[in-house]
């Protein structure tokens, strides 16, 4: 499937495992509609020129043509189900990131894009290494957004209060346009009401220009496909955040969050089932839990932070294999942010 | 005809309102007869002035926008200006054109004659409507003038919460306009089950009397939801109580599922009464009766139940389950079915009848184009894996214009051409309505096309500025919206010229058979001067006498020639 297409008339460039599939679709049903078009409309036109109004003409009383009705109500079924299949064939692949998927954080906040890569570090631009699978856990600091790549044909809403997921499968080395495609606001006016100053500029890479006035058409990044020799220099570029803040003399805030969830494992109570060292209590250990998969009652899941949170809040909602569902729910007694510090602290607690 | 007894319409006395034999515009005269009036054939026509002025603000709103966007960067406008101006675009066309347009003025007006009847059911009702829809557009005037609204007509939780309270204002405005829609639903409901004439059976009723029908249906039952949210809404914008926001436990998609579980059917509420125009149209224009004119009828009905069921194809990319993402993609699906069923007996009525190609008949065939369009790329939506690529992208902006004004746009201009001379007993000059509709017909694919392509190309919707790789599709959209605005304003012209100076029309100016044209033109304030009895269907040109189907233009040149002797 990795014969990938260049841009089309109608269709950007394909850049993903995904996009042939989407497209074959696509072209199926632009060449139906063309038939379909053509057919009723020059059919209209030639019976409206034909029988038109004339001396001598009259029209023909209209009668009935039952096989004709049934035919034209049942006939456009059976492609309509097909087209089902083939979308939701195509959705679901879209729905399922593989097991070996990398896993990038993605924050949206109006208006721009932060994306944190397994080694902690962060860009505002994404950079993906080419035949890797990525999955994006996307999650918004307030309104909703949408993250778009038209060249991977991926599209998913990124909504405050839950974790959303895409993935991908990058085919080459390349470049495209990361959109915001859910309408969340602008603004041009700065601090005291003065009107902010705005000219987009004509680098492709940069069309909008930072400290100008800003909103969901500005809300632009990004995507880079590299090499993965590439990709891990710009991986060491970034680095361990930590290290700039423990380099600075200051504390790393990773750190401090993930110390921070220590303390609420002891308050909240959650160490009296889930041990940190790997041993077996009531419930799994946390220790090299997070980015493994496990079984549930509700089939595979990987641990990520959307699971993790789901465990908190609706504890039975999958229960890993061979426990079983006592855990009662912190829904309404643990906040947003002390759902991230205990989340910093279980990834902490590598293998 | 033979005359029968009949309730008196609404138990109103008749007199009071003037001698119901005289034409129903000097039956009275004065503000009052206006202001005060129980006559379903007056507030018919104060309702179309309101939304051809609701039509015209929208349209500006949108030449504005579309204006803006003629080349990157700044144009006329900033981004704030801009979001709030594509917002009043929508707000107004949605919810103070499009939704009251055939319904509240065509539908006011013809559907009790064609059936026969001297009102609706509840002619104080049916003013109360429209006064409660002035109160609502009132509100809506407040809200802009207040420090307009940015959300989009949609109101998206959480950036409504975040974004200036006159939100608030504008939602309480469309909760207003709701009951106005409400209670016009109610009105025909009864008005078609109660006061059918003499012989107007079910088979006979006009298509244009089923669309209302159905549309009435889905009015009464969709629009109390999205009061109901809108309700929602305000008690979380004022007291927190965390229904949609996040930060308090809440679900901001929880919103948009309320939200399109109302919007979703208001989308047939806007195009099945186009469509129930079209019918006329097409059976008039080929003077026959519609093929299958059961199924036509029926679709309608189908049309308003599956609106309820498919609501969930707005988010297949905003976080529902997989499971729900499938039922309503194949719900979805099912839509195309009677919306096929009818452009497939529109073409066929076409086959083997005697066409006429007057205006009308112009925007007729130019509804079953764009509506052809507006359906095949819906195709692409429904899709689940397109439908990822495409949402929220320009070419959902096409797909729903060819819809809506393809559509119903189209339809009600059409229907306002053909049944200009009964509602006004004047005639507009033929070929004006055609330049007019030549230049609307060109502009609207002018501005839209190109839309498809710069959004299956990745253009985002609801954007301020693009990159330079979509400007040609932009700047050729934009001048198109100044080809349909010439259209737009040259029918408006030819309107109003035949409002003021226009030829006397006869009875019955396009030789139709439907029962509104066997009535005086303009009609007399009864209606009918006695009850008629109906012994055919609106489309029987076979059965029709030749006294019903004659134009009468024959007597109109008599006359004029006797004046010039």
């Amino acid at each position: 499937m990795n014969e990938n297409a260049p841009a089309t008339f109608q269709l950007p460039e394909q850049m993903s495992t995904l996009a042939p599939q989407v497209d074959w679709i696509y072209y199926f049903i632009f060449w139906l509609s063309v038939v379909m078009f053509v057919g009723i409309v020059s059919a209209m036109v030639f019976f409206a020129w034909k029988y038109r109004e004339r001396p001598g003409h009259k029209a023909e009383p209209t009668g009935h043509n039952m096989t004709l009705e049934i035919g034209w109500t049942i006939a456009p079924v059976f492609v309509l189900v097909f087209m089902f299949h083939k979308g939701f064939e195509g959705y679901l692949n879209l729905s399922v990131a593989p097991a070996n998927s990398m896993i990038v954080k993605v924050n949206a906040k109006q208006w721009a894009w932060e994306f944190v890569y397994p080694n902690g570090g962060s860009s505002d631009e994404l950079h993906v290494p080419v035949h890797q699978p990525i999955k994006l856990v996307m999650d918004s600091a307030d309104v909703i957004h949408s993250f778009y790549v038209p060249a991977l044909r991926v599209k998913r809403d990124v909504v405050p209060g839950m974790f959303s997921m895409v993935w991908f499968e990058a085919t080459h080395v390349g470049h495209d346009d990361i959109f915001c495609a859910e309408y969340c606001g602008g603004r041009s006016t700065g601090p005291g009401g003065t009107e902010l100053p705005y000219a987009p500029s004509d680098d492709p890479l940069h069309p909008y220009i930072a400290g100008q006035a800003t909103g969901h058409w500005s809300m632009h990044s990004m995507l880079y496909v590299e090499s993965k020799e590439d990709f891990d220099k710009f991986l060491k570029s970034i680095g361990d955040p930590c290290d700039a803040y423990v380099n600075a003399g200051k504390d790393c805030p990773l750190k401090v969050a993930a110390d921070q969830g220590a303390k609420l494992a002891q308050s909240k109570g959650c160490v009296a089932c889930h041990t940190t060292t790997g041993a077996r209590l009531v419930g799994p250990s946390w220790k090299g839990i997070f980015g493994k998969q496990e079984s549930t009652d509700k089939g595979g899941v990987s641990v990520d932070e959307a699971y993790i949170k789901e465990s908190i809040l609706d504890p039975n909602a999958k229960i890993v294999t061979g426990y079983q569902g006592v855990m009662p729910t912190f829904r309404g007694q643990i906040s947003d942010a002390e759902l991230d510090e205990i989340t910093a602290y279980i990834k902490s607690l590598k293998d | 005809m033979a005359a029968v007894d009949m309730p008196v319409a609404g138990g109103h006395a008749e007199d009071s309102h003037g001698d119901p034999h005289a034409p129903y515009l000097k039956a009275k005269s004065g503000i009052g007869s206006w202001l005060f009036t129980l006559d379903h054939k007056r507030i018919g026509l104060m309702y179309l002035a309101f939304v051809a002025l609701a039509f015209l603000v929208g349209g500006v709103f949108a030449l504005l926008v579309r204006l803006e966007l003629f080349t990157r960067g700044r144009t006329i406008m900033d981004g704030e200006t801009y979001n709030r101006f594509f917002t009043l675009h929508g707000a107004a066309m949605v919810f103070l054109f499009i939704i009251p347009s055939v319904p509240a003025s065509l539908g006011n007006f013809f559907l009790p004659i064609m059936i026969g009847a001297k009102d609706v059911a509840f002619p104080r009702l049916n003013l109360l409507s429209f006064y409660v829809y002035l109160l609502g557009v009132a509100v809506l005037l407040f809200a802009i003038v207040s420090g307009a609204v940015d959300t989009g007509w949609t109101f998206y939780t959480p950036y409504s919460m975040q974004t200036g309270a006159s939100v608030i204002a504008m939602t309480m405005g469309v909760f207003i306009l709701g009951f106005s829609s409400i209670l016009t639903g109610l009105n025909f409901l009864v008005t078609v089950h109660t006061m059918r004439a003499p012989g107007v059976t079910w088979t006979r009723l006009p298509l244009f009397v089923w669309g209302m029908y159905a549309t009435a249906l889905m009015q009464i039952l969709a629009t109390p939801v999205l009061a109901i949210t809108l309700l929602l809404l305000s008690a979380e914008r004022f007291f927190g109580v965390g229904i949609f926001d996040p930060k308090l436990g809440g679900d901001p998609v929880l919103f948009q599922h309320f939200f399109w579980f109302y919007s979703h059917p208001a989308v047939y509420i806007m195009i099945v009464p186009g469509m129930a125009v079209n019918s006329e149209l097409i059976a008039t224009f080929t003077r026959r009766s519609i093929f299958g004119y059961f199924a036509v009828a029926m679709s309608s009905l189908g049309l308003a139940l599956l609106g309820f069921l498919v609501w969930g194809h707005h988010l297949f990319v905003a976080g529902m389950s997989e499971f729900a993402t499938m039922m309503f993609s194949a719900l979805t699906f099912l839509v195309a079915i009677p919306s096929g069923v009818k452009i497939f007996n529109w073409t066929a009525t076409i086959y083997k009848g005697s066409v006429v190609l007057a205006s009308p008949m112009l925007y007729a065939m130019a509804f079953i184009f764009l509506f052809t369009i507006g359906g095949l790329t819906g195709l692409f939506l429904g899709t689940l894996s397109t439908d990822v690529h495409l949402t929220d992208t320009y070419f959902v902006v096409a797909h729903f214009h060819y819809v809506m004004m393809g559509g119903t746009v189209i339809a009600f201009l059409g229907g306002l051409l053909y049944w200009w001379p009964k509602m006004t007993g004047k005639m507009h000059d033929e070929k004006k309505a055609k330049v007019g509709f030549w230049f609307t017909f060109i502009g609207f694919n002018v501005v839209f096309m190109p839309q498809f392509i710069m959004g299956s190309r990745g253009m985002p919707r609801r954007y301020y500025d693009y990159l330079p790789q979509f400007e040609i599709f932009h700047k050729v959209s934009t001048v198109g919206t100044w080809i349909l605005a010439i259209g737009l304003f040259t029918t408006a012209y030819t309107l109003l010229e035949a409002l003021f100076r226009g030829q006397t029309a006869p009875r019955n100016p396009w030789g139709s058979a439907g029962f509104e044209w066997m009535t005086d033109t303009p009609p007399c304030l009864a209606n009918f001067h006695e009850t008629p009895v109906i012994t055919r269907g609106p489309y029987d040109y076979h059965l029709a006498t030749p006294e019903e189907l004659d134009t009468g233009w024959d007597k109109v040149k008599a006359q004029a020639q006797a004046k010039k002797d």
